[in-house]
């Protein structure tokens, strides 16, 4: 810790560094709150939260629980994109800074967020922001994890990770150590941390503005204690002792600004800060900022599901903070021994292999791990350790590391938070709520409930399916569709009921809060999504999806807007498996157009699609055999919309067919693909059956591997003209030669791609082809499906037979 | 003649190698009075310092000494092990070819029991015999079955002295003659039936067995269950880090030199070159990120120890004394065109696409060995 003397403005300010989600760090700040007694507790959190700070300290309010920020960059600070931001910032049970903010709630000591705003941080730090992502969390603490130092303090201390060395050295032995030292070691960590990080850096991460503001509001709060004083010196007598006015001021910030903080507040510094606090600048403007609370989960807070929130395995040092708070003597040991037998219990639940003796042995791993490492108590890595050495049997790998899995879990926690109900509602959720209002929906249950609509009849219903529609959209966890039409993988169009389920709870309150950030109600957030999709896709197939999402979902003011891009990606896209998919799309909803109410007309989308398709064709035409399927489809869905075209598109089917003729002239043209455009053409008119046959011939008369992809040829043949074999003998002849010359190994082999041909036939023609087929080896159908019955008599026989043939062996 | 002589043997054993370093480190542990399993001949903590090496200078009657760092890579891996071998289980190192399972096994062995020759080494051949005991028939027929007689195995030997019993390429021998380690390592009993009540040889502390087990075996004999709930799995990956490579390679190769008095300095810069190599093969990328195809063949560093190696031996008796870049890649070829003749022209590749960009960029060692592609045949 580091302390400030004031004695001019009669201060004391104590900076203590934090790491966040530190056990030992809340243990030993409950511990100077109690022995210091504070005036007031600053901590490092945005001053726009202040606010929020009755809530967080309620009695009903639970952790983890999160401040969520968002920022919305209308007036172009941090680019002319006018993006979107959002952050968080967690905090658990054993958060540091929740510890000092319930301590001093508890001794009615005056508490207040000191930090700038996360949009004050964006600005603060812009033109940078472009340089990578910009951050997710609040908290900086991955500042003293990042850097040069740490790499070489963990190579010589033989520790894998900052983490591994923070556990060693602060959590476990800060549990054995006086506040005042363990304070000194971390300030000490903090203080090489920072001088081994480049200055360009700390300008970048914003850090220099936000100590700039942080000791900018320490000095008023010192001021205004300052002017408290003068006028209580002038009230009161002179009996009191001069101790007695001193402010006792504890700032509580993340490690690395101790010593930035430090250097503002003394010396020459103090006048400048004292200068700067008195005009404090944003650089943001507030109106675009919102902050809100929102219920967290053990699983979001773990730094290692990727928002490096501070330190990992959040599950685990609940535990501890469970343990220290009850005062046990060793809580590490206690934890790791538990979490031993439950991840124990779930291997042997899944996999059956652990024993008892596994987890006597896993316990003894992890006491001789300590010992060896020189820790007094084994901490998170001997017990992943342990799980690693006791449990996994042979060979580490994807397919054997279940008890790693296990016992990771087990190690981040399941448990969520909850908020008293004096938390502030955002506007989208009241949105939210007036609409279930209007629908019957209750939001007083979390029970799952299952409704049916009727999306073509009723208008109310139309609306209920819009509103679940736009909830699917943002992604919330609050409905699902259980039937009806999907328009985005083109099944189930035939259905005209939609049936949902749905269910709401806390994760509902807070996924909307996640996309609060981009408008004040449902439709506002669904229409700022939808446009920043469109910004961000490049394929057409994508934003023909996006096109049915927003049809599904009625927002009809945006339909024009992705209608143009869909049609401007059409034109760009030169892949032709999402233009074509695109165009399925795109025929759906002009097919659907009616019963969905839409006035949108797709007429001349359509035809630019199959126009670009159509100058794409050849491009597949060597194309890979998984794609044969979506080949065919296209071509399939090309003549269909070509067929449907009105008078003036004429053209398009005969452009389609040169297309077409142009590519079989490609001696390298797929079998299957070839078979296909070969039945489009037979169909068109344009081949006779003959010419159909004489291609047949060709792969049948050809080289061994040419032969062999005759099936594949009669796959796509029959896909586009089943017709033929039932109208031409000659194609049964061929299909008979084809047989006979392919050897039984190759059979096997092709035989999935015969049975995909004949997939296509119904029942009646499968049967009246094998009539046939028959009939060219002179049998009849029945003789194919008949055989001789298995008389009683003979099967009393063989039994008799059996029975002798054993007495005979048993008795020679 | 002493067989355990620097000089006459190609490779001395751990203990005899670093001698002086098991010396010092047991005097300091008996000196500090640091606590140690009973029968080892160090503690733990020593035996990790003598593995994993010490970072400054170890102190003993006013000499300083250097634990010289022999095990490269995942320093939790080897203490793990040392706390397994503390315990009741017996420690198997899995992973694939030349990883240094063995060279863990031969040096946790010389630091706990001083004795890393206690050695079944596993064939399809192996039979029980040469794991626990077997008969002196002379003296069988002469006196009938008797201590005399009985010809300790490896295993007995361990339990007799209290020593570790190290059991290389487990997975080569048959199963059956595998789980004839179930009920020793259980019960740490061995009945030897012929010598009625005098029988059973109970295992003194210190008792244990390192099995190695390579993974390219996998299938070949799988280990029972049974007998794998008995081990603690290790598995022992390649190591991921070029820097570590070539600090492996300068440190075997100076060794291997040393032993056999070639007096030729290791030159830093090839063995960069040659642990990237390496590195990037097995990965199937590179450093500029290009896709490489993976060679069949085993890429270990101990293949690339053994190709420096050869290289440089090359350069010493036939040479000027320098290591040749064109003999480095001659030796390259023999070492990976060993199963699979498409290996050759996966190198062939990498050379024509990330040597010829390295050698574009950064010009020097990295040109010599483009140009010495010609040998890539």
């Amino acid at each position: 810790m580091e302390t400030i003397l004031r004695s001019e403005e009669m201060a004391e300010i104590m900076l203590l560094p934090v790491r966040h989600h530190s056990p030992a760090c809340a243990h030993q700040i409950k511990k100077i709150i109690a022995e210091w007694k504070p005036n007031a507790v600053l901590v490092e959190g945005p001053d726009n939260a202040n606010a929020l700070l009755p809530v967080m300290l309620h009695g009903d309010t639970r952790a983890p629980f999160a401040i969520y920020y968002a920022y919305h960059d209308k007036a172009e600070k941090i680019s002319a994109e006018q993006a979107h931001y959002k952050c968080y910032y967690p905090f658990l049970d054993y958060s540091p800074e929740l510890v000092a903010l319930r301590e001093a709630h508890r001794n009615m000591t005056d508490v207040s967020f000191i930090d700038l705003s996360y949009g004050d941080i964006l600005a603060a730090s812009a033109n940078k922001v472009s340089e990578g992502e910009p951050p997710r969390n609040y908290n900086d603490d991955y500042l003293l994890a990042r850097n040069g130092y740490i790499e070489r303090l963990c190579e010589k201390a033989g520790l894998r990770s900052f983490d591994e060395f923070w556990e060693k050295y602060f959590e476990i032995n800060g549990l054995y150590e006086d506040s005042a030292i363990w304070f000194s070691h971390l300030n000490t960590y903090c203080a090489l941390a920072r001088e081994n990080t480049p200055a360009e850096v700390l300008q970048r991460e914003g850090c220099l503005a936000r100590e700039q503001h942080m000791a900018a509001r320490i000095a008023q709060q010192v001021l205004r204690g300052c002017g408290a004083a003068a006028k209580q010196e002038e009230s009161v007598s002179q009996e009191s002792g001069r101790d007695n006015k001193i402010q006792r001021i504890l700032v509580i910030t993340g490690g690395f600004h101790t010593v930035g903080l430090k250097e503002r507040l003394c010396g020459e510094s103090w006048k400048d800060t004292v200068r700067y606090a008195k005009q404090i600048e944003h650089y943001v403007p507030d109106l675009d900022e919102s902050v809100y609370l929102m219920p967290y989960s053990m699983e979001a807070a773990d730094a290692l599901n990727g928002y490096a929130s501070g330190m990992p395995y959040t599950g685990f040092y609940q535990k501890i903070w469970e343990g220290l708070s009850r005062q046990i003597q060793d809580p590490y040991e206690e934890s790791v021994l538990e979490l031993l037998i439950a991840s124990g219990k779930e291997v042997r639940r899944a996999e059956g292999a652990v024993s008892t003796y596994d987890e006597i042995c896993a316990w003894q791993m992890a006491q001789g791990l300590a010992a060896l490492r020189g820790k007094p108590q084994p901490g998170a890595y001997e017990l992943q350790d342990a799980v690693l050495s006791s449990y996994v049997k042979g060979e580490y790998n994807i397919a054997s590391d279940m008890p790693l899995r296990a016992l990771r879990r087990l190690m981040t926690g399941t448990g969520s938070g909850a908020l008293c109900t004096l938390a502030d509602v955002p506007p989208i959720i009241l949105d939210f709520q007036d609409q279930c209002k209007k629908f019957g929906i209750r939001t007083d249950s979390t029970m799952e409930k299952e409704v049916t609509l009727s999306i073509f009849s009723s208008r109310k219903h139309r609306q209920m399916s819009r509103f679940f529609h736009q909830m699917l959209f943002l992604q919330t966890v609050f409905a699902k569709r259980v039937k009806g039409p999907d328009l985005q993988r083109g099944k189930d169009r035939s259905l005209i009921r939609e049936i949902w389920k749905y269910k709401y709870s806390a994760q509902v309150f807070a996924d909307l809060i996640d996309v609060s950030v981009h408008g004040a109600t449902m439709e506002e957030a669904v229409v700022s999504l939808v446009q920043e999709r469109l910004l961000q896709g490049t394929k057409a197939d994508g934003a023909a999806v996006l096109l049915t999402q927003v049809f599904e979902m009625g927002i009809s003011s945006q339909l024009a807007a992705v209608y143009e891009r869909v049609h401007e990606l059409i034109l760009k896209d030169m892949d032709f498996y999402s233009v074509a998919d695109a165009l399925k799309s795109l025929l759906m909803m002009e097919e659907l157009g009616t019963l969905y109410e839409s006035r949108m007309r797709f007429g001349a989308l359509l035809h630019t699609g199959v126009r670009k398709l159509i100058t794409l064709l050849p491009s597949i035409t060597r194309m890979r055999d998984e794609m044969l399927d979506e080949g065919m489809n296209a071509l399939k869905l090309l003549y269909q919309i070509t067929g449907k075209s009105s008078q003036e598109d004429t053209g398009e089917r005969e452009n389609f067919y040169e297309a077409l003729q142009r590519m079989q002239e490609d001696g390298q043209i797929h079998a299957g693909l070839n078979g296909c455009i070969h039945g489009i053409l037979y169909g068109g008119g344009r081949e006779d059956p003959h010419a159909v046959g004489a291609v047949c011939r060709g792969y049948l008369t050809g080289t061994r591997e040419q032969l062999l992809k005759t099936a594949v040829f009669f796959r796509g043949l029959f896909y586009t003209a089943r017709d033929l074999i039932l109208m031409e003998p000659e194609m049964l002849v061929l299909i008979d030669t084809f047989l006979g010359e392919v050897s039984e190994a190759e059979f096997m082999e092709l035989l999935p791609q015969l049975r995909m041909a004949f997939a296509y036939f119904a029942p009646s023609e499968t049967d009246k082809i094998a009539h046939q087929a028959a009939g060219l080896h002179r049998k009849s159908g029945r003789d194919l499906m008949e055989r001789d019955a298995v008389l009683p008599g003979w099967y009393a026989y063989g039994r008799e037979l059996d029975a002798y043939a054993r007495r005979v062996l048993e008795n020679p | 003649m002493n067989a355990l002589d620097p000089l006459c043997t190609i490779k001395p054993p751990v203990e005899v190698r670093c001698r002086e370093e098991l010396e010092v480190l047991r005097k300091i542990d008996e000196e500090q009075g640091n606590k140690r399993p009973d029968n080892w001949q160090m503690s733990p903590r020593a035996v990790r310092t003598f593995i994993l090496g010490s970072e400054k200078p170890v102190e003993y009657q006013g000499n300083k000494y250097q634990i010289r760092k022999k095990y490269f890579g995942n320093d939790a891996l080897v203490e793990r092990s040392i706390v397994t071998l503390a315990g009741n289980r017996g420690l198997m190192l899995v992973g694939e070819p030349g990883t240094a399972k063995t060279m863990l096994s031969e040096l946790l062995s010389a630091a706990i029991s001083g004795n890393s020759k206690n050695t079944i080494q596993g064939t399809a051949g192996t039979t029980e015999d040469m794991i626990k005991y077997s008969w002196n028939y002379a003296l069988l027929l002469a006196k009938g079955p008797s201590r005399e007689a009985l010809v300790p195995a490896p295993l007995y030997v361990g339990m007799e002295k209290g020593i570790l019993t190290r059991f290389e390429e487990i997975t080569r021998t048959p199963a059956e003659i595998q789980d004839s380690l179930i009920s020793v390592l259980s019960d740490k009993v061995l009945n030897v039936p012929e010598l009625g009540d005098d029988g059973f040889l109970f295992a003194r502390p210190g008792f244990n067995v390192i099995g190695t087990a390579n993974t390219r075996d996998k299938g070949v004999n799988e280990m029972s269950s049974a007998l794998k709930r008995r081990f603690n799995f290790e598995t022992v990956m390649p190591v991921n880090k070029v820097s570590l490579e070539k600090q492996i390679i300068l440190s075997e190769v100076s060794m291997l030199a040393q032993e056999s008095h070639v007096d030729m300095p290791v030159d830093e810069d090839v063995a960069e070159l040659l642990a990237a190599t390496y590195h990037e093969l097995r990965e199937g990328v590179s450093s500029y990120g290009h896709r490489i195809d993976k060679p069949n063949a085993v890429m270990s560093t101990a293949e690339a120890v053994s190709v420096y190696y050869q290289t440089m031996l090359t350069g010493y008796y036939y040479g000027d004394g320098h290591l040749d870049v064109e003999c480095l890649v001659q030796n390259l070829v023999g070492a990976i065109s060993k199963e699979d003749k498409d290996d050759l022209e996966k190198v062939k590749g990498y050379f024509n696409t990330v040597i010829r960009d390295k050698s574009s960029k950064e010009g020097g060692l990295w040109k010599q060995y483009y140009e010495a592609r010609k040998w890539l045949r």
